[in-house]
This record gives structure tokens, C-alpha cells and sequence, in this order.
């Protein structure tokens, strides 16, 4: 009988052994806090994007730091800086001195989660998200890649434009930081010269909060608490006395109205069309091309994914008309057939390779889509560089709204040529990736995925080649996947980088460099 | 993930080797083989559903119409020693969809290795009461992909399990049985860099939920002990895990549940060497994140003395 206790005591030891070999399988980007490459001083004169006219935003200045108020505000951070709870301690490190990456992150997991598309009712019927009834079902919003490339442009820009708006209060103010003032503060992160107030974490909480909330209004609450939790943080940390924290939250304000009106008008909201308006535009093609994509679900879907998203307001491309791709290969011609054939091989034998790449790009129903892949590049890169939150912003605010002008592009393309997919040309073909509800020509991981490598070549050039590589690997992965022809991808990639270079030469010029 | 798998099978190596020293056929029945003896079997199984729990909501969905899964089993069972006994199978499976536009996949599966010991024996009553373990180890061989659900052919995670069989087999043939088994799964590479568990998730690897596995059967022996017929039970809880979310395609991480009601027969041609057959049918009654299955299987088995 001991022997058996002794076989069992070796079990147990061999499975806490192979428990201690499993992977992490972490919730966000955990990385140590650093000091910032540049601090950018003249940062509060860089050209905002959706701040037409920034000194409109008026930020009155801060008192004196030999007032009673700031001695009792320092006095108050001073205190709670002694004094940390291990949970308060967690939320610190967790919000980091760059929490624009933290925002992007929580972004990204809401495009996720909400990133499901609706399923038929019991009579075959579909029922449409819609932002009056958010509750559903089916739950507002359905965040299909075109919603989350706009989401996240906004969001970045608005952070972006706040910042600029936040660096031009800092350095015309001038208030150091409580733990500047009071060396018994300790910083929770690197020490920098940045002026405290406003807290350009504040303006970065408020207005992701608020941006957030519009675009997913059934996590107000979610949203409201990581805000607070990130706001007491700042105290926490010796970064910010309150009063910097209600600047920055003012300026936040102030620029979430900008966004909030641009939004209201920017076309989105007729985007996804009524049936009637979208069997015109799929007979407009018809009559032009002798084609029109339907929908291969069962029960089919009358109407397929925004048609009009193609008209909805670009940041950078005066029209859209401008980046249209030219005529796809008429069904049935050499270049169509080929590619079918290649289609075809791929199916009846596909590498190991070639299936790893259409699975790590699928970026499908449930993920973050393909702007949150990039967004995950541009995340990294930003920490790898040590980027302050300014330049982070400006990174995700260019590569963002050059990503959704590149998802305008493509949608125009795709719904004025309404090319239909693979499945539907190819009698009998059967893909490993899952056909989506919109016409095939050009690609959308293809487009958003150029506009985007295009944009952090630019702010990261030591690694352009490696972000082309990418956009191109995600450009085939659609090929493997078996809901792309090549010159789908071919055309996209090159549409968006088209559209990348409008961002580019926008970046360029606005003082910046 | 290296590390991982040559862990598992130092692990296998470990625990083989310190068993011998100690005092078959499907891993969670009562039978045992004598030393020396050999059973070789070939089950082919089929399983069909057009219904799913999404959670704990059963709907259909015509972008996969019905699902068959088609399985191909060769498995050998041997008695080590009177009151040891080893099988190990490695099946292969196929799936298709009546409905949709996606492919099905097929490969080979997991291959499974396990340890029987026959612990007690004693008589009670007009009968035999019985305990046995069973200790097994399955890893995923070949290059199959867990996170093509509904479509994949397995979990692609390595598992170690430890079942309870106890058993009061009467002399006039009848036996009840009930074996409970806690199954140990380990983690599963999928190809893609990020995905949603409650949450984002950076990284390829998901967890595999552990489970809790019964079966229960009464069973009948009878025509000199040529025939075995049983009426069974099965449960699979998984103790931890997710739901599938609202019209999305399961992944490995669910929190997957079902039981199932069933009839075995297993026949030996000539007493319990040579030829024998097997046969049977499980139903599923109920479920959640797993399909409604209803799934049929037949088997040949050969069995002899080696030495």
C-alpha cells in the first residue's frame, strides 16, 4: 500500500510539474514603465487633426504652488503616495506612465467582444444591431472591422488632438510635478520634466472614456470604472495633484464635443442600408459589369455588411473616387481563371506554412479584427521606443485614421464592383476560413492591413521592411483561406498603401519631426 | 511547448516504471485480460448532429446542417501481469458539413496510452465485488488544428486521467459498474496570436478545461460468457471554461458538458479467444457548448495468447 501512495504522490508531483510548464496566456501587454525617448516641448504646437482651431480650448492657469489649495492638494497625494494598497499599488503598475497604450488595449477588447455578427431569427428573418435599442438582442454594435477601424480612429484622434492641446498648457504653465515639489513623493514611474499640469493622463482617460461609450454604450459602466480607477492612479502614483487631473479631464471634455459632432455626421449612421437601396446598388454593378456578389449564408442575408460605408467622411483623401482600384479581371477571362486555379491548388493541398498564415491573419469574427492587429504592431513598437504619450498618440492617430480611409476605400471598391466570392464562382469549393457578408474586390485585410504598414514605416523606418512583409503576408493569408482571389489581395495592398501615403504626407507636415 | 511534450513523456516514463513492481479492454470497464494475452481491435464509430448548445441554448444552425463525424480506431489492449493490464488506441477521425461553405478536416487524432490495475476482488454475497484503476496519458500526434471548431478533430492538448472503476459482478452474469475519472488537460497551440476568453487573451495557447468523466453501465453476460450486453451511461463536465458566444464558433477553451445514454454488445465467437464484435449506440440527452450527437459504432477485436 505504500508503494501506491508513493505512485500517486509521483502523479500529482508530475502534474504540478507540467502545470508549471504551460504558457502564460496573458489579458494585456504587461511591460516595466520608462522613461520617455523625448519629451517634445514645442508638442503643444504639432497640427492636431480634428481640433480645426486649438486655441478655441481655453485652459485657465493653475494656482500658484505656494497657495493654500496646491499646498493641500500636494498634501493629499502626498498621503495616499505613502499609503498604497496592494491593489492600488496593481492598478498603478497596471496603468503605467503611458497609459494610451492601456486605453488602445481595452479598445481592442470591447471590438472583440462586440465583434459578433448577428444570427437569423427563428423565421429566417435577421434583426440589425440598432444604437436605440442597444440592449438587442442582438446587441449594438456589431464591431465588424469598418466599425472598429472608425472607433479606433476616433479614439486615437481624439486622445492625439487632446495631448497636443495638453503638451500646450504644460510648457506654457510650467507647474512641476508633486513629486518635483515635495522630494518626500516618490514617482511610481521614471522621473521626466514634464509639467504636471494639465495631466495628460486625465485629458487620455476622458476622452477614450467618452469615446468608448459612444461607440460601445452597454459598457458605460465598464468604462466608468477603469476611468476612475485610472484617474486615482495618477494621484497614487505622485504624477498628479487633482486640480491637474480636472484640467486635463477639461480639455478632454472639450475635444470629445469636436469628435462627438464629427461623428454624428460623418455618413456612418446610413451606412448599413435598407434592402431596397442595396439590391440598386448591386444591380448598378450588374448593368455595368454583367456580375453582383450575393450572400452565401443560410438563410441568406438580404442585405450585405455597410454598403455604404464607401461614402462615409475620410480624414485624409479629399474623395474616394481618388483611391478607387481599377476594374477586377472579368469573370471568366485568362487572369480570372488562373487565379482560380490557384485557388483551387491550394485547397487540394496546403502547406502547414501556408494554413499557419491564413489562421494568424484571420483576425475574424470574435477577434479584434485587422485594424486591432495593427494596432497591436504599433503598440509594441511605441513601448519598444519608448515613445511619451504624445508620440504614441500621434502614431495610433495617423495609423488609425489612415486604416479606416483605407477601409472607405476598399468598401467603395468593393460595393462598385460587387464582385462576387470564390464560393460562389467555383461550383463545389469549400474553405477553411469562413466567407464573409460583403463582395470580394479588393481585400480588406489587404487594404487596411498596406494603409497601416505604410504609416508605422513611416514613424518606425528601421522597420519598414518587416511591417510590408506582414501587410503582404496578410494580403495571401486571404488566399489561403480560400475567400480571395489574388488580385483581390494584389489590388488592396496596393490601394492601401495609396491611402497610407495621404496619412504620411499629412504626418509630414505637421511639425513634428 | 517543446519542454511541454517531452515533459509529458518523461512523465509517461516516470510512472510506467514505478508501477511494475505492483501486484483489459476499454479503459473504463471492469474486464481484465490474463498475462500474456493480446487484443487487437478496429473500431469504426460515426456520429451525427444538427443541433448544438450554445451555452445551455439548443439551436441549429443551416451554415453547418448536420455534422458527421466519421472515426477509425485501432486499439490493442495486453495483460502485463494477471492484475495489469496496458491499451493504448490512436484513432482517426474525419468531419464534414451538409450545410455551409466550409471544409471538413481529417487526421490522425490522439494517441492514448493506459494502465489498468485490478486492485480488489472479493466476494460478497451470490457475487464479486471489484475495484480497478485506470491511469491514462493521451497526447495530440500529427499537425491537427484544435481551433477549427466545430470542424476540428480533437482538442489538440495533451491529457492525463485517473478513473475509479468499482464494479459488483453477481455469478449469474449481471454486473453494475460505475467508474468516475478526473481528466487533467493540459494546453492547446492554436495558430492565431490573440484571442477572446472572457476577455482579450494575448497568446497561442489556450487551456483546456479539466473534466470530470462517468460512466456508468449495468451489464448481462450470458450465452457461456459469448455476450456482454450493457446499458451505459456517460458524463463529461469540464470544471472550468467559457461558453460559446452568441452565434460564434466554439474554441477549445469552452466549458463543455454532456451526458449520454447507451447499449453495448460485445460478442466473442469462440469463448474469449479469436474473433469477437462490438457494437453500439450512445444518444446524447443533454449538453452544453458540444453538439446533440447521437453516434454508432462497430468493432471487430481479435484477441490471443503471445506468451
Amino acid at each position: 500500500m505504500k508503494k501506491n501512495i508513493y505512485n500517486l504522490l509521483i502523479l500529482i508531483a508530475g502534474i504540478a510539474i507540467l502545470q508549471a510548464c504551460l504558457e502564460e496566456t496573458p489579458r494585456y501587454y504587461d511591460f516595466e514603465s520608462y522613461e520617455f525617448s523625448s519629451l517634445d516641448e514645442n508638442g503643444g504646437n504639432w497640427k492636431t487633426i480634428l481640433v480645426s482651431n486649438p486655441s478655441e480650448i481655453l485652459l485657465t492657469a493653475p494656482d500658484p504652488i505656494n497657495s493654500a489649495a496646491y499646498q493641500a492638494e500636494l498634501g493629499e497625494v502626498k498621503n495616499m503616495n505613502a499609503s498604497l494598497s496592494s491593489s492600488e499599488r496593481r492598478a498603478v503598475e497596471y496603468w503605467t506612465s503611458n497609459p494610451v497604450v492601456r486605453w488602445n488595449e481595452i479598445a481592442l477588447e470591447m471590438a472583440a467582444k462586440y465583434n459578433l455578427i448577428p444570427g437569423p431569427n427563428a423565421d429566417g428573418t435577421y434583426t440589425l444591431p440598432n444604437p436605440a435599442n442597444p440592449v438587442g438582442p442582438p446587441a449594438f454594435p456589431f464591431a465588424h472591422p469598418p466599425y472598429t477601424s472608425r472607433m479606433l480612429a476616433y479614439l486615437s484622434v481624439a486622445q492625439y488632438d487632446g495631448l497636443v492641446l495638453a503638451w500646450h498648457y504644460k510648457f506654457q504653465y510650467n507647474r512641476l510635478a508633486p513629486y518635483r515639489q515635495d522630494p518626500s513623493i516618490r514617482p511610481a514611474y521614471p522621473e521626466n520634466g514634464l509639467p504636471s499640469y494639465p495631466s495628460h493622463g486625465a485629458v487620455v482617460a476622458k476622452v477614450s472614456k467618452e469615446i468608448l461609450t459612444l461607440m460601445f454604450p452597454l459598457e458605460a459602466n465598464v468604462l466608468e470604472k477603469h476611468y476612475q480607477e485610472h484617474l486615482k492612479s495618477m494621484l497614487n502614483a505622485g504624477i498628479n495633484v487633482s486640480s491637474d487631473l480636472d484640467a486635463g479631464i477639461h480639455i478632454g471634455e472639450e475635444v470629445v464635443k469636436l469628435a462627438k459632432a464629427r461623428a454624428a455626421s460623418d455618413g456612418m449612421s446610413k451606412a448599413q442600408t435598407p434592402k431596397p437601396i442595396s439590391d440598386s446598388i448591386a444591380n448598378a454593378a450588374f448593368e455595368r459589369f454583367g456580375w453582383k456578389w450575393q450572400n452565401t449564408e443560410t438563410p441568406q442575408r438580404p442585405v450585405g455588411l455597410t454598403p455604404l460605408f464607401g461614402r462615409v467622411k475620410m480624414w485624409h483623401v479629399p474623395t474616394v473616387e481618388e483611391v478607387r482600384s481599377p476594374p477586377p479581371p472579368a469573370i471568366g477571362s485568362p487572369q480570372f481563371e488562373a487565379d482560380v486555379k490557384e485557388l483551387e491548388g491550394f485547397a487540394r493541398h496546403m502547406t502547414l506554412d501556408q494554413r499557419r498564415i491564413a489562421n494568424w491573419w484571420e483576425d475574424g469574427l470574435g477577434s479584434y479584427t485587422p485594424p486591432g492587429h495593427w494596432n497591436k504592431f504599433a503598440k509594441l513598437s511605441i513601448v519598444k521606443n519608448k515613445l511619451n504619450p504624445l508620440r504614441s498618440a500621434r502614431v495610433f492617430a495617423y495609423m488609425n485614421t489612415a486604416i479606416m480611409d483605407a477601409g472607405v476605400a476598399c468598401w467603395d471598391t468593393k460595393y462598385y464592383y460587387h464582385y462576387p466570392r470564390p464560393v460562389e464562382t467555383i461550383k463545389g469549393f469549400r474553405t477553411i476560413l469562413g466567407t464573409p457578408n460583403f463582395p470580394a474586390y479588393t481585400s480588406g485585410h489587404s487594404t487596411f492591413s498596406a494603409a497601416g504598414a505604410e504609416v508605422l514605416s513611416f514613424f518606425f523606418p528601421e522597420n519598414a521592411q518587416q511591417f510590408r512583409l506582414w501587410a503582404e503576408e496578410a494580403a495571401v493569408s486571404r488566399i489561403y483561406g480560400g475567400i480571395h482571389y489574388r488580385f483581390d489581395a494584389t489590388e488592396g495592398t496596393k490601394q492601401g498603401k495609396l491611402v497610407g501615403t495621404y496619412a504620411v504626407n499629412k504626418a509630414k507636415e505637421d511639425g513634428a519631426l | 511547448m517543446k519542454k511541454f511534450y517531452s515533459s509529458v513523456v518523461l512523465l509517461a516514463i516516470l510512472y510506467l516504471y514505478h508501477i511494475p513492481s505492483l501486484q483489459a479492454q476499454m479503459p473504463f470497464d471492469e474486464i481484465m485480460m490474463p498475462k500474456g494475452e493480446f487484443c487487437v481491435a478496429g473500431i469504426y464509430e460515426v456520429s451525427k448532429w444538427n443541433q448544438y448548445w450554445e451555452g445551455d441554448y439548443l439551436r441549429g444552425n443551416a451554415n453547418i446542417g448536420t455534422l458527421t463525424r466519421q472515426m477509425l480506431m485501432p486499439m490493442v489492449a495486453m495483460g502485463l501481469t494477471k492484475k495489469i493490464n496496458l491499451i493504448a488506441s490512436l484513432p482517426y477521425i474525419s468531419t464534414d458539413a451538409s450545410g455551409g461553405t466550409q471544409v471538413g478536416q481529417s487526421g490522425i487524432q490522439d494517441l492514448s496510452v493506459s494502465l489498468k490495475v485490478d486492485w480488489l476482488q472479493h466476494r460478497v454475497g451470490t457475487g464479486r465485488i471489484l475495484f480497478l484503476t485506470n491511469t491514462h496519458i493521451s497526447t495530440p500526434v500529427g499537425t491537427y488544428l484544435s481551433d477549427y471548431m466545430p470542424f476540428s478533430i480533437g482538442a489538440g492538448a495533451p491529457e492525463i486521467g485517473m478513473r475509479g472503476i468499482a464494479g459488483y459482478k453477481l455469478d449469474n452474469g449481471l454486473v453494475f459498474r460505475m467508474a468516475a475519472a478526473y481528466l487533467w488537460r493540459g494546453q492547446t497551440e492554436i495558430e492565431r496570436a490573440y484571442y477572446y476568453q472572457n476577455g482579450s487573451v494575448y497568446s497561442s495557447f489556450m487551456n483546456v478545461p479539466n473534466a470530470l468523466n462517468i460512466h456508468g453501465a449495468i451489464g448481462y453476460w450470458t450465452l457461456d460468457k459469448r455476450l456482454r450486453l450493457e446499458a451505459t451511461y456517460m458524463s463529461l463536465n469540464c470544471l472550468s471554461g467559457d461558453d460559446i458566444r452568441s452565434y460564434n464558433r466554439p474554441q477549445p477553451t469552452n466549458k463543455m458538458e454532456v451526458s449520454q445514454v447507451g447499449i453495448w454488445t460485445q460478442y466473442y465467437i469462440k469463448a474469449d479467444r479469436g474473433f469477437g464484435a462490438i457494437a453500439y449506440f450512445n444518444q446524447t440527452i443533454s449538453g452544453r457548448n458540444m453538439g446533440k450527437a447521437a453516434s454508432l459504432g462497430l468493432g471487430l477485436t481479435y484477441q490471443f495468447k503471445a506468451y
